[in-house]
């Protein structure tokens, strides 16, 4: 039997599209599985239209734009170059074959190249057969468990946590006494004895703050909404506590313009991990290299150096496994998702005033709580923090189901480092794949 | 239907026969029951009873023998299908699709059925009837498993619950040394035991002995509290997310919407939803009446203690069967014990 594949070729307007006129003008064959979709540019192609083809049955997508340096637009391209990759690698991630998903550059005059590229990728998507990615409703059942290994047990180290509770509450009292904060956030033990985050307006209210083992809300999430400007009034200053992975969140927040660094005073304390709850450090602690906090006003503890047996790398374990299998893990994975939202509400950096796979016109996403639409949610929700995670693990902490979703986070954080060396929140600077290119661009 | 406690028939029978009982029942049924699914437990179908975790402990909670959601999802899914929709030319077809296999579900908690007891009044006792919810409800039996122990975070015996109440079951057991005595609690419940196999017994469970751990606010006390500066206080920590709503085995609110299956064919679906969403409440035009996230959580306290009761005729009960899902779910840490508590310091 001769399998058609069908394939969604986003092309720019100016170049690429008229590259496909200019194919057919001089009769040069092209394959005819490309259903073509005219956009103004390539930057024009959010990772939600191309998740959103294939959700929707697409066997394979292409996307074409102008040489970078011909941008109509001038740098349009530079985000689809930018960003697209990270997608990919995310797809990829999920469990789709590689060879399903290309970008590519044809200018107005190239048919040729139009041609040929279109020709290899039909090609390369034929021999892959249909794919696999849409799940029809009811249609996916477990093959078998998939377990990720097991993770290492490493125990809490000893912490000095009674001169850290003092020093947070003297400095709490003395802020909020002197007036220059109206509020201090920072954790409480609650009645059950369960450490959870606490909100001081008063030197007496400060006396419930502490510092212990279960620290673990990243209480930077809570600074957006406390510092948005009531109509023309500024809210007053708060204070925070932050361990070092939330002090990050505080640049990235700094860089995207949430808040003003003078709207906020940062007491930073120095980590040496937080404990998941049984007297062993969290997995994410085990692999954390940061024990000092990257921004701070006030800073509480000593700095030092404290070295943890490395973790099993979840990441690599799974990176290993055949596409198939890794679609597999990831469906058995978000099958018990029940779109409560709890990953993003905890999640600093997931502040849209209405988030985009909720929004009532959305057309990237349904309304249900299917595996299609579970799935889109967690693979946009991952791109939309690629370069902004600092790996707080709030989102799998928050998880009533018990799904992993930060590997999702840690495969792109991974990916923003190798390609473009940087590292969420060191620094108050935004995420590289929302800036233009710099420096010599090389094709393909 | 329920005959008083005396009247019950009872019978005694080991693991094995147990066992026995339920692969039977998975043959000629759908049979739900507690399953490690990747870590977690959850009521999930199970084709013979050795898959069912009976004494499952889930490694990251310390929680006894609960799934992390509740039996509401078997009667009201997180996503359901109305009924679809075919347009062809000028004609459009709607056919509605009805779930109608037979359902039993083992392992079921007291607080668990008491909350399948508490949606019935809204979705069977009122009118009108919702024919997805009744046909689901009608078409399954649950078979109560007596909790041996409060795990940390119950409180079902301060909302007029016991670890062992068979009242809202259609067969209740009880674990006593390795056997189990079973009571047949309804008619249709009874039609499922084989009493020419089971040994029929005179003994009857041990007296509940549990009394209420703290008291809960009364009904009527509920709205003098509603201006209170309390709720905005309380909920600060809130992160507005829906993980208590959804594990809780009577919160019911759900939105409905139509979607494209393909050029010319839809569905009418509905799915769970949750007042402590952003955009619960929103209405044409973008006003959110309840725009505090404060102004949510206490409609959640409020909707459990006094909304529901008062609109669904529940007398004194409350809409709150005491598991403890929230409290252990809540990634924030707010606790309705501790709101209950503290109203009832203030009252």
């Amino acid at each position: 039997m001769n399998y058609e594949p069908r394939i969604i070729a986003f092309l720019c307007s100016w170049c690429s599209y008229t590259g496909a006129d200019t194919a057919g003008i001089a009769r040069i064959k092209s394959p005819a599985n490309i259903r073509a979709i005219r956009v103004p540019c390539s930057g024009r192609v959010s990772p939600e239209l191309v998740m959103r083809a294939f959700d929707q049955g697409a066997d394979g997508v292409l996307v074409l734009g102008c040489h970078i340096g011909e941008c109509h637009y001038d740098t349009g391209n530079h985000r689809a170059a930018k960003r697209l990759p990270i997608l990919h690698a995310l797809m990829q991630f999920a469990g789709l074959e590689p060879e399903r998903f290309h970008l590519d550059w044809v200018s107005a005059s190239e048919g040729e190249r139009f041609s040929r590229i279109a020709t290899e990728f039909t090609e390369a998507v034929q021999a892959l057969g249909p794919v696999s990615w849409r799940v029809a409703p009811g249609g996916w059942q477990a093959a078998a468990e998939s377990l990720l290994p097991p993770e290492k047990e490493v125990p809490m180290p000893a912490l000095d946590c009674a001169g850290k509770t003092d020093a947070i509450r003297a400095k709490a009292k003395e802020l909020l006494t002197s007036g220059e904060v109206g509020c201090v956030i920072g954790y409480e033990v609650g009645p059950r004895g369960r450490t959870r985050p606490a909100f001081a307006y008063s030197a007496e209210e400060a006396d419930r703050l502490v510092w212990n083992p279960d620290v673990s809300n990243n209480l930077v999430s809570y600074l957006p909404v406390k510092l948005k400007p009531k109509g023309k009034e500024l809210p007053k200053k708060v204070a925070v506590v932050v361990k070092p992975c939330d002090s990050r969140a505080v640049n990235v927040l700094l860089a995207e313009n949430q808040f003003t660094r003078d709207q906020v005073h940062v007491i930073g304390v120095t980590c040496e991990g937080v404990s998941d709850g049984d007297g062993s450090l969290q997995v994410r602690c085990q692999a954390c290299s940061e024990h000092t906090p990257v921004v701070c006003d006030t800073l509480v503890g000593e700095p030092q150096a404290v070295v943890h047996a490395g973790t099993v790398a979840r990441v690599d374990w799974l990176e290993k496994l055949p596409p198939r299998e890794r679609m597999e893990f990831w469906l058995s994975q978000f099958d018990r998702c029940i779109r409560c939202y709890a990953c993003r509400q905890a999640c600093p950096m997931c502040n849209c005033p209405v988030c985009l796979y909720e929004r009532d016109d959305s057309t990237f996403i349904g309304l249900g709580i299917g595996l299609n639409e579970k799935r889109t949610f967690h693979l946009g929700r991952a791109y939309h923090l690629a370069g902004r995670c600092v790996g707080c693990n709030e989102c799998e902490r928050a998880c009533p189901m018990d799904i992993p979703i930060s590997l999702l986070n840690q495969k792109l954080a991974g990916e923003i480092e190798k390609t473009f060396g940087h590292r969420a929140g060191l620094a108050v600077v935004p995420s590289p794949i929302v800036t233009v290119l710099s420096g010599e661009y090389k094709e393909g | 239907m329920s005959k008083s406690n005396s009247a019950r028939k009872r019978w005694l029978i080991s693991q094995a026969e147990l066992e026995i009982w339920l692969d039977g029942l998975a043959q000629a049924r759908t049979l739900i029951a507690p399953r490690q699914v990747s870590g977690i437990m959850l009521y999930r179908p199970v084709a013979k009873s050795n898959e069912i975790a009976w004494h499952g402990q889930t490694p990251r909670s310390a929680h006894a023998g609960r799934p992390v959601l509740s039996v509401k999802e078997i009667f009201f899914p997180p996503t359901e299908r109305l009924f679809t929709i075919q347009k062809t030319g000028q004609e459009i077809r709607l056919e509605e699709t009805f779930p109608d296999w037979e359902t039993v579900v083992f392992g079921v908690r007291p607080c668990d059925a008491r909350g399948v007891k508490l949606l019935d009044a809204l979705f069977l006792d009122t009118n009108p009837v919702d024919s997805f919810y009744a046909r689901r409800r009608g078409n399954t039996t649950l078979i109560g498993l007596a909790c041996q122990e409060l795990g940390p975070t119950c409180f079902c015996t301060s909302v007029g619950g016991a670890p062992d109440n068979a009242h809202d079951m259609d067969i209740m057991l009880y674990e006593t040394d390795g056997s189990y005595l079973a009571e047949a609690v309804t008619e249709k419940g009874r039609f499922l035991i084989p009493v020419c196999e089971w040994k029929e017994t005179t003994a009857s469970p041990q007296q509940s002995t549990y009394s209420g751990q703290f008291p809960v606010p009364e009904k009527g006390k509920w709205p003098e509290h509603f201006n209170d500066e309390y709720w905005l206080k309380i909920s600060e920590r809130c992160l507005s997310c829906r993980a208590c709503a959804y594990v809780c085995p009577t919160c019911r609110c759900f939105a409905v919407r139509d979607e494209m299956l393909a050029p010319g064919q839809f569905e009418r679906i509905r799915c769970w939803d949750a007042c402590a969403g952003e955009n619960y409440r929103r209405v044409a035009g973008g006003h959110q009446p309840r725009a505090e996230k404060g102004e949510r959580l206490r409609n959640r306290f409020f909707c459990k203690f006094f909304y529901y009761p008062e609109q669904y005729g529940l007398g004194a009960a409350s809409a709150c069967t005491g598991c403890g899902r929230c409290i252990e779910v809540c990634p924030a840490g707010v606790d309705i014990t501790e709101v209950l508590m503290d109203l009832e310091k203030q009252a």
